[in-house]
């Protein structure tokens, strides 16, 4: 890489991988400014003869979108808190306190991190139905916690872990409680990890697919996955400059969070044994 | 430690803190686990509920059902295969992302969004890219004369298994790039000056340097992408359903068949089960390596 030539070189095809990877990304959202008709050239045209907004007004007056859109948004939101506080509390006593079985525990909450859904389900479709709570957002809501709260413990487990525990001392030397001091001094310094913890949780919400198919069947709690699938399967005929229309919607929300969370990025997904 | 009255009452302060926790755990996970079990011992019709008992039952009609040797069969497939080109495009781009090039956060962006994006999407816009009359995937291959007739991608054999697995790799080798990256940051630069100054190439300096410091975090990627690609339900269920007929059919998808499609669920629980018990190998071994860490990182 010393010459300029093969700089250039090295970077013209870094880009090309990386565009092609992108390619059903962009091709998603070229296809849904496009004309229905023009769907249908051969050879298929790239850039929009004619770019036009129809298809997302469609989707907003003439689908239930807005109303699958609104659900995700309540059970994305609903999870997150009842999630990340509860994980703050566990997380925070699984670091700083030591009483017997904490070790245990900490190994079962990996262990549940890997659990497949499938095995769940069954179970825990009998007990939505058995409560009388099936097909409501609350199930979905519960629901989810098999996943995004062991996913959450792990990740704010790890942050935590990296806060010095002189802070903690300091704090309890100046008269303190250990209440007091998580409060004033463990949370301020977590502030950033709860926040990506958030968003991850939030992400991981938006795009679950399984447990809104089992346990909700109507369009009142229907999120936007199952939602969305819902209108490809019932439509005669597949429009799909609409579907490409209601992916870029559903995938807005990553977009923001994505501008956000950059410096997150490499830290927070997929975590629970990952180190940098 | 225990005869201190503060620590005790900080150990019961720990226990009330950590006691939420315990209580979703129980609720949500514990106990459907346990139920499972306890379901896969029974054949229960699905719309009423109810149900007898049949003990092993499920099992020993399991064992002879060739459907579930070719689902299991189905899952390793996919599960090796994806698993393979994840890994191998995942090193391949970190590598190239860890150089300098022009708007690399960008780059970076770009190559990150699939793993981020619903499945749902993922597979909308893929069954789109496939389209037989007007997908773009059919016309680039004519145009450049790899095919003469437009191909069924997702409607046949072995088309359909390429295809679920072309975009599993797809979706999910961002994952191994985050996880490399990540490591790659890390590896002095001294290393790679020491060992151009001994005149090694740049190949050798990717096997005798870079490897070797990456190996311990592909382990624990392809560990962990093991178990997640081998309990994936989504993305198959969506694009093929399993089609056609059974040939792209793995357990998960078995399940969810077996409860809902057959109206069994005592079956469908002994599917599952069997699935666990296969993944716990796995996962086992995920937690040693994973404690082991952990340990070293409290030293």
């Amino acid at each position: 890489m010393k010459t300029i030539a093969g700089r250039i070189a090295f970077n013209l095809f870094a880009w090309t991988v990386v565009l092609v990877t992108a390619f059903p990304l962009i091709w998603m959202i070229l296809t849904s400014v496009k004309p229905q008709f023009e769907l249908f050239r051969i050879p298929p045209t790239f850039w929009p003869e004619q770019i036009t907004f129809e298809h997302y007004v469609r989707l907003i007056y003439e689908t239930p979108f807005l109303k699958y859109m609104r659900n995700s948004l309540i059970l994305g939101f609903a999870t997150t808190i009842v999630v990340v506080v509860v994980a703050t509390l566990g997380a925070h006593s699984l670091v700083r306190f030591r009483y017997p079985g904490r070790e245990r525990l900490a190994q079962m909450v990996l262990f549940t991190y890997l659990l497949p859904s499938v095995v769940l389900i069954l179970p825990l479709y009998l007990m939505m139905v058995w409560l009388g709570i099936a097909n409501t957002i609350f199930s979905l809501v519960i629901a989810y916690t098999t996943f995004a709260l062991p996913y959450a413990l792990w990740l704010l487990r790890s942050f935590m872990q990296g806060i010095p525990d002189d802070l903690e001392a300091a704090a309890l030397v100046d008269g303190a409680t250990r209440m007091e001091a998580f409060v004033d001094v463990i949370l301020p310094q977590a502030l950033p990890g709860i926040i990506s913890t958030s968003l991850f949780t939030f992400i991981l919400a938006w795009n679950e697919y399984l447990y809104a198919l089992v346990l909700v069947n109507t369009d009142e709690a229907r999120p936007l996955t199952t939602g969305v699938m819902s209108m490809l399967v019932s439509a005669f005929n597949i429009e799909w400059s609409l579907l490409m229309a209601a992916s870029v919607m559903m995938s807005l929300p990553l977009i923001i969070i994505f501008a956000f969370l950059q410096t997150y990025l490499t830290r927070g997904f997929g975590a629970g044994g990952v180190k940098g | 430690m225990s005869g201190n009255p503060l620590d005790k009452r900080y150990a019961v302060l720990g226990a009330m803190l950590i006691a939420p926790t315990v209580l979703v755990f129980c609720a949500v996970i514990v106990y459907p686990l346990v139920s499972a079990l306890y379901l896969s011992l029974f054949t229960i019709f699905t719309p009423t509920l109810r149900g007898s008992f049949v003990g092993l039952g499920n099992y020993a009609y399991l064992v002879n059902s060739p459907e579930f040797w070719r689902s299991l069969w189905n899952t390793l497939l996919w599960t090796i295969c994806t698993l393979a080109l994840q890994i191998v495009f995942g090193v391949a781009a970190a590598l190239m992302l860890h150089q300098n090039i022009v708007f690399r956060s960008l780059a970076r962006s770009l190559i990150l969004f699939p793993y981020f994006v619903s499945t749902v999407v993922a597979v909308l816009v893929w069954r789109w890219l496939f389209n037989d009359l007007y997908g773009v995937m059919n016309h680039l291959m004519l145009m450049a004369g790899l095919i003469k007739m437009p191909l069924d991608w997702l409607g046949s054999m072995p088309n359909a298994m390429i295809s679920i697995i072309l975009v599993g790799a797809w979706k999910y080798f961002p994952f191994v790039v985050i996880a490399v990256l990540a490591r790659l940051q890390t590896i002095p630069d001294a290393l790679y000056e020491a060992a151009k100054i001994d005149g090694a190439g740049a190949w050798s300096r990717f096997v005798d340097i870079t490897l070797p410091q990456l190996r311990d975090v592909l382990v624990v990627v392809v560990l962990l992408r093991a178990i997640w690609d081998f309990k994936e339900f989504d993305l198959i269920y969506l694009l093929t359903g399993g089609g056609p007929i059974i040939a792209t059919q793995t357990l998960p998808l078995m399940v969810y068949k077996d409860a809902f499609g057959l109206n069994d669920m005592g079956r469908a629980s002994a599917v599952a089960v069997s699935m666990m018990l296969v993944m716990l190998s796995f996962m086992v071994l995920y937690l040693k390596l994973a404690g082991r860490d952990e340990r070293e990182s409290q030293r």
